[in-house]
């Protein structure tokens, strides 16, 4: 069931990647607010047509969930918010690193603990060598969007 | 200053975390799918004023731009559900060591042949050796 899951993921991170590509496509001609906009408009619409059919989720017991749990609908904007402000500062490719550096350690900590009820896996030897792998992963985007950015200046 | 920038950065990702293993909690309560219905629908409202108040950019733009171009609530869709399926199964960690590393796998083959609409840029030996650094740390925590 792990490896499925995982596949799975890796799917969800495909699609994640496919769709800021064409978002930032679409964004340059209609504005990035107004492009996310039409992501969560469209989102909306594809899974309500979903649900009427196959929802066998109970959505009514969204009232009677904790609010903490109804507040996770503000990270995605946070997320947003916080990449707008630091893009123009310190670069895009920079940001992405960052982001995905703080997604990577903020993900571990949860694991650690245990928050929100999750499943609790705590840090270990090869935890903390897997983290060493993901830095030096994040180092070699880093320099090769650097590269590329740098071929791609010397070209234009 | 720019120290603080980078922090922000660092948050925006961790905010993504912790969506995923809140959310993770909330579909176990009303099903996943309708988790990723809410959110949607939520985000709806949320970007809805923010474009109502702050939005600079031209709406219309959308009705012009070609079909493809429109999907991706789609693909977000597939993104957020794949996440709060996956959470209660193999952790959050691993979750997002995985969808990184699907990202990163597809946006270099996106970049490399210019896809939908992105100035191509060739793969490079450090970015495939990024990928496998990152694979062999999900095999590590997995």
């Amino acid at each position: 069931m792990g490896s499925f899951m995982i596949l799975f993921t890796l799917l969800g991170g495909i699609t994640l990647s496919a769709q800021s590509s064409i978002n930032g496509t679409l964004g340059r001609k209609a504005g990035s607010l107004e492009t996310t906009l039409l992501t969560f408009v469209t989102g909306t619409l594809f899974l309500a047509l979903y649900l009427l059919f196959f929802g066998n989720g109970n959505l009514g017991a969204l009232f009677d969930a904790p609010k903490w749990q109804l507040s996770a609908a503000f990270l995605g904007t946070v997320y947003l918010l916080l990449t707008v402000i630091a893009v123009p500062k310190i670069g895009v490719i920079a940001a992405n690193i960052a982001g995905i550096a703080g997604q990577l350690v903020a993900g571990m900590l949860i694991d650690h603990f245990g928050w929100f009820n999750s499943l609790e896996i705590h840090l270990d030897g090869k935890r903390i060598l897997a983290l060493g792998f993901m830095a030096l992963a994040l180092y070699l985007i880093y320099r090769g969007n650097k590269r590329s950015a740098a071929q791609a200046e010397a070209a234009a | 200053m720019r120290p603080l920038y980078y922090l922000l950065a660092l948050l925006a990702g961790a905010a993504l975390s912790f969506e995923g293993a809140i959310y993770a909690e909330l579909g176990k309560s009303i099903g996943q799918v309708e988790t990723s219905f809410y959110n949607f629908a939520a985000g709806t409202i949320i970007v809805g004023l923010l474009w109502l108040f702050f939005g600079k950019g031209e709406i219309s733009q959308i009705k012009r731009a070609p079909k493809w171009s429109l999907l991706g609530g789609l693909l977000g869709v597939v993104y957020l559900t794949s996440i709060v399926i996956s959470v209660p199964f193999v952790g959050v960690g691993v979750t997002m060591v995985a969808v990184i590393i699907g990202q990163m796998v597809m946006s270099m083959v996106i970049e490399h042949y210019g896809w939908l609409g992105s100035e191509p840029t060739p793969v490079n030996k450090e970015k495939i050796l990024a990928v496998v650094s990152m694979t062999a740390a999900l095999l590590l925590i997995n």
